[in-house]
């Protein structure tokens, strides 16, 4: 029994690299491997969940993708939606941090207030924006007429929608990149910044030369970071529009969901998230060569 | 080119006072070293004179123009910082162009003085490289080199050898000390170390505590101490202090420090009346003492009988520490043919002339 015992823990010692990390292994293989292997395999088929089996068509998918009106009405949706809010965001998210990182009395307390919309919960918060939102009864709309404006259709309006959740977007987001901002402003070094003072830089071509080049990398990681949920925002849009007014506000991804788990078409769908997941790359790969190239330090 | 001038300059931190009521005046073209201790308010004099750092009261002229309310930039200098301060993010050309250029200079002029200062500086293979990608030693030229192109009226040197090695400092030392001769310019040097204060300076303005302790050329400094902080802070290995008192015999003045017992000159009978039979201290540089084997019949009015505790070899050099009592005195001298042991009993002969004897309650110096 104990000489079994000892040849058993022998024969593990020695392969200890395969048996330890063997049940991560084996939990990943099947919640992340599999699942996409599955969906890779779904993309090459015409297959409609709950009637018969898969079909292999090849790239017929991605043939039919590109000849589908939606999938470019999603596609103009997502940029015209992403670029917006990135931009915004980038940009009221440096202005603030800028504001946050010269002490001020009582700019905790300010900052730990500003970042609430940011730990919310995000389909909470939708639902919120929605009701506030509404023509009728919302107070968005009620504040509007009170103050003698005229009120706004929102949501309800297929002009007004995208930039009516972009506005949102930014509310919600805008503070995460505060934050990593105001972290990158705050480890940089004093001493340039007063080499520039003495070189005679007033404090906007401080800001132009000195700052804004020292923590483009910083920039560019917020962007990254941002962009990967951005591009692929469901919640937010799902809550408060499902795509309407029609599909005003239906991007690629919200598409692709409608696709998939609306109509059941499981192939074409995997394909349409298939192109998600490329664009998502292809922008994050070149956003990793910007901060590659601009990194200073 | 300019001079400066601060009166009664204070700074305070909350009740931390940094610089206590501090008037100085550095001279048009001069190389003025402040120096002292770290703590001592020097670097905090300069960050004012800079503008840097607000001033508590006080008044900074710069040539003739009071410069309190100025903008660092409005002031018509330049700064060499001790970490350099390079911008990191640009190459050498533009980190020396960069004041140039904010000055809105013609592009002919700023590449024409940032050749200058390469040539001058010697480093013009670097000019195309990241501060990231420099030694310590080319970081320093290339933040000398973003003074020089500036050719302002007063350089503020912020102890800008003290990150780098001991080899490459005594380089740069001579090197800067030629930068000036060839600039011709007002400059404000900061440093802790005395020996560049010493070498570099024209004039020295020692500080201690926020406050000026003396001024003067390196050799009054040396040889006409103010006070025994000066004293113990110029001249390498410090001067020997010894507790002692002034005592009366046989119409000579005599200073008694317990363990011995020296006859100062008669030179110093004057200035040493008033302070009969009250506490000194007694102060003599090492490198006014030497040391022998004692020789029979010999031991003068002026010669100490100590015990060798520790020799230090510097080639041709030592220095030994000695035990008289229960003081302990460090000689400089040249090393002699028969090495000395430690352990073996020494007679010192003291320079006399060259002593000084500073009053133990007030710090100052008497002779």
């Amino acid at each position: 029994m104990t000489a079994a015992l000892s040849a058993i823990s022998r024969f593990v010692n020695r392969r200890q690299r395969f048996f330890f990390p063997a049940p991560a292994v084996a939990v990943l293989f099947l919640i992340i491997v599999l699942p996409i292997a599955f969906n890779l395999y779904l993309t090459f088929t015409k297959w409609t969940v709950g009637l018969g089996q898969p079909q292999f068509i090849g790239f017929g998918n991605f043939v039919e993708a590109f000849g589908d009106e939606r999938v470019w009405n999603g596609v103009r949706v997502m940029i015209y939606f992403s670029g917006a809010s990135l931009v915004l965001e980038l940009t009221l998210g440096l202005m603030i941090a800028l504001y946050f990182n010269r002490a001020f009395r009582g700019s905790e307390a300010v900052q730990a207030i500003y970042i609430i919309p940011f730990a919310a919960t995000p389909v909470a918060v939708a639902l919120i924006w929605r009701i506030m939102l509404n023509p009728e009864v919302g107070v968005i709309n009620y504040l509007l007429r009170s103050v003698g404006l005229p009120p706004g259709l929102w949501v309800s309006n297929e002009h007004m929608v995208i930039p009516t959740l972009v506005m949102v977007d930014v509310w919600k987001w805008t503070p995460m990149i505060t934050l990593i901002v105001l972290a990158g402003l705050k480890s940089l070094p004093p001493d340039p910044y007063e080499a520039a003072r003495i070189d005679g830089a007033n404090p906007l071509q401080i800001f132009w030369y000195i700052t804004l080049p020292l923590i483009r990398p910083v920039l560019i990681a917020a962007l990254m970071l941002r962009s990967l949920d951005n591009l692929k925002e469901f919640d937010l849009i799902y809550t408060i529009t499902q795509g309407g007014p029609g599909i005003a506000s239906e991007t690629l991804y919200l598409y692709s969901y409608n696709v998939s788990f609306g109509y059941f078409k499981a192939g074409y769908g995997s394909a349409l998230m298939v192109v998600v997941f490329l664009v998502v790359l292809v922008f994050n790969v070149i956003m990793n060569r910007l901060r590659r190239d601009s990194s200073v330090v | 080119m300019a001079n400066v001038i601060l009166k009664n300059l204070v700074k305070r931190f909350n009740s931390v006072t940094a610089v206590e009521n501090l008037s100085l005046e550095v001279h048009d073209r001069e190389f003025a070293v402040l120096v002292g201790s770290s703590g001592c308010g020097k670097t905090t004099a300069l960050r004012m004179i800079a503008g840097l750092e607000p001033i508590t009261s006080g008044e900074i002229f710069i040539g003739d123009t009071l410069v309190n309310d100025m903008d660092p930039k409005d002031r018509d200098i330049a700064m060499v910082f001790q970490n350099y301060a390079l911008y990191p993010h640009m190459n050498v050309r533009d980190n020396l162009g960069f004041g140039l250029k904010i000055r809105k200079f013609p592009k002919a002029e700023i590449e024409a003085r940032v050749k200058e200062a390469a040539d001058i500086l010697g480093i013009h293979d670097l000019l195309e490289r990241k501060p990231k990608e420099l030694s310590g030693g080319q970081r320093q030229r290339v933040a000398l080199g973003r003074a020089i192109v500036r050719k302002p009226k007063v350089f503020l040197f912020d102890e800008p050898l003290s990150n780098l090695d001991a080899k490459l400092r005594v380089a740069m030392r001579a090197e800067i000390s030629k930068l000036h001769r060839r600039l011709e310019a007002t400059i404000i040097y900061v440093t802790h170390d005395q020996v560049e204060a010493m070498t570099m300076a024209d004039r020295i303005f020692i500080m201690h505590k926020g406050a000026l302790q003396q001024t003067g050329t390196p050799m009054e400094v040396y040889a006409k101490p103010a006070n025994l902080f000066v004293a113990g802070f110029i001249g390498s290995p410090s001067m020997n202090f010894v507790e002692a008192t002034l005592v009366r015999e046989a119409g000579a003045w005599f200073i008694d420090a317990g363990g011995f017992k020296v006859r100062s000159p008669e030179s110093f009978n004057a200035r040493l009346e008033p302070h009969a039979g009250r506490p000194v201290i007694f102060g003599v540089r090492p490198e006014d003492m030497s040391a022998h084997k004692p020789a029979a019949g010999a031991g003068g009015a002026n010669t100490v009988t100590t015990q060798a505790d520790v020799v230090e070899t510097l080639g041709s050099e030592i220095l030994v520490h000695l035990t008289c009592g229960a003081h302990s005195l460090v000689a400089r001298m040249e090393a002699p043919e028969q090495l000395l042991t430690e352990g073996q009993t020494l007679e010192v002969d003291l320079k006399m002339l060259k002593t000084h004897v500073f009053d133990k309650e007030t710090s100052q110096t008497i002779v």
